[in-house]
């Protein structure tokens, strides 16, 4: 396995947010973690990229408990995060940006290939190189937040709502992407609230509830589920 | 397209600079620079000199008094316009710096029969001292965002003036007095006297000019990118993978070097401090001046610190009725922000980047 996380507890003070969740996440899949608002999938990203520390529970990433391990540490292991809400660099260019995503690298050849990956995945960035963040549109933006994800040359891409905010056509770009990034051998942990999405192009999925996790199953499983269907897909 | 706005959609006047020859460049720098360091006789000037020039006050003390301010901006610039810190504290630096000197030179000092040195000498072991208090102030402090850390910053300020007025060591408004001047001498008589404030100034000029250079070159290093990369999305900046604690307390560390130079300055100039000059006023005013001139431009940090020096001390000497307008400054002052802020909310010589960040955190609030 290449992510394990072993029941793991986060509050935030007095108000806990994940109640003991346990996943897996094998080498070469496409994990996708649905919920609601306010399930905890995005704190289980926030604990498995070191932004929140966990209160109790393990984290192994690649053999090697990173539970303790400093958020800046866990990228040069090889976890990379597109956070929700984008967190793009309003002020720096793409370009900046993209760079950014590099920063623990040192090897500059290797830099301007992953770069002209990033621009071949999107060439909307390309276009808009010199161009400061700020101004790009919601879809260019999580475009830009998955390029610069993928310039650390990650083992495991977390992407925290890839769709948010995005109009159907761009969504359905989007998970193509997605696809052929795991295709190219990158691992993918995706957050999701477009169950459909996510089911249909995941390997396999969780269903996150209040902090725990309630099911678990292939994405095909989970798409003809009764239960699922009736709460996350919109179809009785 | 108009002429005017396509000089802006060329980037302006930086735009124009940056795309000159490296020998115009060189040029226009020397030129600024010779200018700055004939300041001193700008009231010789026909014409506009005289209205520059100050009444109340004499107009190379005026100047020095400008140099200081410069330097704490351009510290608190590194601090806030950089890194993003709010720090409302920044004068309780500049205190330990001023204090730092006194104890080490003093006769005044408990230390005096021990040290009692040149003020060069306590030069280095002042500025190490800020140093270490920016690191003690940070590192339990910067873990904290926003609003937070400006309240605890505004606390060590208060701390190092209720300790400066209360603790016998530290004299309170007795003060120190007779801390020596900056060393050199010429033709027979020491350079830094007691009534002439010109060599002060150049000297305070010459420290603004490493500091600016200094500044300038770490802000184009990896550190400069991890200062803005924190300042613009800090959670996405340590999910990039860099150290943000680390870097926050670069900053600080070295926002606190140079208000301690400001600090050093200032007691050799004046060869007396007490508690009354390291009032919490002083860093909410180096504040607004970097917030003034363009938080995150060193250029305009430079600005906005040489006129909250430079309104207040203009107004020395103007009667109004019977009253000296001095008396007014801080209302005066107070109107001339809000006009500012009001119509160039970005600062006189704003960073573009900071401009966008505004423009962006404004979409956070109100969507479109």
């Amino acid at each position: 396995m290449l992510l394990e996380v072993d029941n793991v507890t986060l509050a935030y003070g007095r108000i806990q947010a994940l109640h003991g969740i346990s996943l897996t996440v094998g080498q070469g899949e496409v994990v996708a973690l649905i919920g609601a608002n306010g399930a905890g999938k995005s704190t289980t990203m926030r604990a498995i990229s070191g932004l929140r520390p966990v209160a109790q529970g393990s984290i192994k990433f690649d053999g090697e408990d990173i539970t303790k391990l400093r958020a800046d540490l866990r990228v040069v292991r090889g976890v990379s995060q597109s956070p929700e809400g984008r967190g793009i660099f309003p002020g720096m260019t793409v370009r900046d940006n993209l760079e950014m995503g590099a920063y623990t690298r040192r090897n500059r050849s290797e830099i301007d290939e992953d770069m002209q990956r990033a621009f071949t995945l999107f060439p909307r960035l390309k276009e808009r190189e010199k161009q400061p963040g700020g101004t790009l549109s919601g879809g260019e933006q999580q475009m830009l937040a998955v390029g610069r994800a993928l310039m650390s040359r990650p083992k495991l891409l977390l992407l925290d709502e890839p769709s948010m905010g995005l109009a159907p056509m761009l969504i359905q770009q989007i998970f193509d992407i997605i696809v052929e990034i795991n295709q190219q051998g990158t691992t993918v942990l995706l957050v999701e609230q477009n169950a459909q999405q996510a089911l249909s192009r995941a390997h396999r999925a969780y269903v996150l509830e209040t902090g725990r996790i309630v099911k678990e199953g292939t994405g095909a499983e989970l798409l003809n589920d009764p239960a699922v269907k009736d709460a996350y897909l919109g179809v009785a | 397209m108009s002429e005017k706005a396509n000089f802006r959609e060329n980037g302006g006047v930086r735009g124009w600079f940056g795309r000159q020859p490296t020998w115009v460049r060189s040029v226009v720098v020397a030129v600024a620079l010779v200018l700055a360091f004939l300041l001193p006789y700008a009231g010789d000037v026909p014409l506009i000199g005289p209205q520059i020039v100050t009444e109340g006050i004499d107009w190379p003390s005026a100047l020095f008094n400008m140099s200081y301010y410069v330097l704490l901006a351009l510290g608190l610039n590194v601090v806030v316009g950089y890194a993003g810190l709010l720090d409302l504290g920044y004068v309780g630096f500049f205190a330990v710096g001023a204090y730092g000197t006194a104890l080490l030179t003093s006769p005044d000092s408990v230390l005096y029969a021990d040290t009692g040195w040149k003020w060069l000498m306590a030069v280095p072991v002042a500025l190490a001292l800020t140093m270490v208090a920016g690191l003690v102030l940070g590192w339990p402090t910067l873990r904290l965002r926003g609003d937070y850390l400006a309240i605890v910053t505004l606390g060590f300020a208060e701390i190092i003036r209720i300790f400066a007025t209360s603790t016998t060591t530290l004299r309170g408004d007795r003060g120190f007095a007779s801390i020596p001047h900056p060393p050199g001498e010429w033709g027979g008589k020491p350079i830094f006297g007691v009534t002439d404030a010109v060599p002060y100034f150049w000297l305070g000029l010459v420290v603004i000019i490493a500091v600016i250079l200094g500044v300038r070159n770490l802000d184009r290093s990896r550190v400069g990118r991890s200062w803005l990369a924190i300042r613009e999305d800090e959670e996405a900046a340590e999910i990039m993978g860099v150290r943000t604690i680390k870097y926050k307390l670069w900053a600080f560390a070295i926002g606190a070097f140079i208000g301690g130079l400001g600090g050093v300055l200032f007691a050799g100039e004046q060869g007396f401090i007490n508690s009354q000059t390291f009032v919490l006023q002083f860093s909410i005013l180096v504040l607004a001046g970097v917030v003034m001139g363009g938080s995150g431009n060193m250029a305009g940090a430079i600005l906005g610190g040489a006129l909250i020096s430079y309104i207040p001390d203009r107004l020395r000497g103007i009667s109004l009725g019977d009253t000296d307008l001095y008396e007014y400054r801080f209302a005066m002052f107070g109107l001339v922000i809000i006009i500012i802020m009001v119509l160039r909310p970005q600062g006189l010589i704003p960073s573009r980047r900071r401009a966008m960040e505004l423009k962006d955190r404004e979409k956070e609030v109100a969507p479109q």
